[in-house]
């Protein structure tokens, strides 16, 4: 369907694909800009700040890859009523969710940058890739992405309880944080460092891997400290995302509407 | 008038429907990205890199520009409204159309005023930010800041019009160009790679980073001042021609 789409409305498909590509630059771009004016951040350097943006846009890539359907933004599907239609297909409800947002040729722009920008800064870091980093580099995102998709349905199970309130809290909970992951914590204190890495994970999304990745896991910390983190995560989603889903199946919602799947 | 501020304080308590809790995860968003984004310009700017600036300006101007970011760089609902058909439902009103926008706009920046702002600014000196503002010609700044976002703002939206509703598209591409060339994301002359210079004169830099400079006191306000009354004068008549002409192709997907 995604090729579909390409080939149907090549124009459109690609703008917005651009639109996509420029909007992620501009994000990463502001620290970057900042990094290269002032010859690092904290102690990163210009470079070392390039490695760390490439890597929140290789996340950003592989976000939009695979959550390009709302089946990542979960609260919008819940509220919305949509839930039921999704009862309804002929496949599980899982497989619905991991394979509904792939699209993988309109939306592999963002991973395509992320890749280049990945070169660029380790040619310039003179980086040594070896077999076992790329693996190291490939669990990280994988860690970053478990962290993304389980705090959104951690969040989401707000929505069985009260789906028009909380339509739209994945959105809060994945953009609205999302130019605080592309903030470098190096430099900053303790306060403010330590909530970002277990309250509100966002250092854990850019900052954190990069310098693992980098060699210099920052405060002491170690290199699995996200992956703990990811799974704890996980864990509690599930958790709670099953009693939101036991109790929506059995009181039902009063969003749903049979005449179609948008409201 | 009346008609215009009755209708701002509808937009007011329109967007407070689902009470102040609802409005609550955005504050405190908020809030985590203002208080490490100060401490990350600290970081920055003990690098001692001589830029013109001192911290307590640099600081200055991060915060400000978070707490009237809806002020620094204007954004209506009409792009989003054209789809939605609610665009089509003001010309049904004793009102003018865009002068409805601007007052739904204006009242829509009131609970993040209230919630936000103000509460940020009082705590702010705990941060070792100083809000007193330079020279008090930030206030007219401030306003010719808010008309010219107006003015482009209908100009986006004219070519959302033009464009048969890609708002989506265009809102994306708008966002990421506007962010940096507006100067509140990095001051407009501290741009590196000879950025600063050449973006000094586009109409974007007369937005909110104009009135941060003001207010900081980076620049002076006679040229800051001068360039964003000439944008004004550019735009102006240009979004209100462009945008009498683009009523006629106005599609929605609802009513």
């Amino acid at each position: 369907m995604d090729l579909l789409w390409l080939l149907r409305d090549t124009k459109y498909a690609i703008a917005a694909m651009t639109a996509d590509m420029i909007s992620n630059i501009s994000v990463v771009s502001g620290v970057w800009l900042i990094a290269l004016r002032f010859g690092g951040i904290g102690g990163m350097s210009v470079d070392e700040v390039l490695f760390m943006m490439s890597y929140s846009t290789l996340v950003t890539g592989l976000f939009i890859l695979f959550g390009s359907g709302n089946n990542i933004h979960i609260s919008r599907i819940i509220g919305r009523g949509q839930l039921e239609h999704m009862f309804m297909q002929p496949n599980s409800l899982k497989v619905q969710l991991i394979t509904g947002g792939f699209v993988p040729f309109t939306g592999g722009g963002n991973l395509a940058v992320g890749c280049i920008l990945l070169v660029i800064s380790i040619a310039r870091l003179h980086l040594r890739v070896t077999p076992w980093w790329i693996l190291r580099l490939i669990a990280h995102l994988a860690a970053t992405m478990v962290i993304i998709v389980a705090r959104s349905y951690l969040v989401a199970t707000a929505s069985f309880y009260a789906p028009v309130e909380a339509e739209e809290i994945s959105t809060t909970a994945i953009e609205g944080t999302w130019q605080l992951s592309t903030f470098p914590l190096s430099g900053m204190p303790a306060f403010i460092q330590v909530p970002l890495l277990t309250i509100l994970p966002e250092g854990l999304m850019a900052w954190f891997p990069a310098l693992c990745l980098l060699g210099k896991p920052p405060l002491n910390l170690t290199e699995y400290y996200p992956f703990a983190y990811a799974l704890a995560l996980a864990l509690a989603a599930k958790y709670f995302f099953r009693k939101g889903l036991n109790y929506y199946v059995t009181k039902g919602s009063n969003r749903y509407v049979p005449y179609g799947f948008r409201r | 008038m009346f008609k215009y501020i009755k209708t701002a304080h509808m937009a007011c308590l329109e967007k407070m429907n689902g009470g102040v809790l609802y409005l609550m995860p955005d504050i405190f968003i908020k809030i985590c990205t203002l208080i490490p984004l100060i401490y990350m310009w600290k970081a920055v700017m003990a690098s001692g890199a001589d830029i013109g600036m001192s911290m307590e300006q640099m600081l200055t101007y991060a915060c400000v520009g978070a707490l009237l970011s809806d002020m620094m760089v204007v954004r209506t609902q009409a792009s989003g409204w054209l789809s939605e058909g609610v665009l089509m439902k003001l010309y049904g009103r004793p009102l003018s159309v865009l002068g409805q926008l601007f007052a739904q706009t204006a009242g829509r920046w009131m609970p993040n005023l209230a919630l936000f702002s103000l509460p940020m600014a009082l705590l702010s000196p705990l941060f070792g930010v100083n809000l007193r503002p330079a020279s008090p010609w930030f206030v007219v700044s401030l306003f010719l800041c808010i008309s010219l976002g107006f003015a482009i703002d209908i100009l986006f939206a004219c070519l959302s019009i033009k464009l048969r509703n890609m708002n989506w598209l265009i809102d994306r591409i708008r966002a990421a160009i506007v962010a940096i060339l507006s100067g509140t994301v990095i001051p407009v002359s501290l741009l590196p790679l000879g950025l600063a210079e050449s973006m000094k004169y586009q109409p974007f830099a007369s937005l909110g980073g104009a009135t941060l400079s003001i207010f900081t006191g980076i620049a002076e306000p006679a040229g800051v001042l001068r360039m964003q009354a000439v944008w004004n004068i550019v735009l102006w008549p240009a979004a209100l021609i462009i945008f009498k002409k683009s009523q006629e192709g106005m599609v929605s997907y609802r009513g």
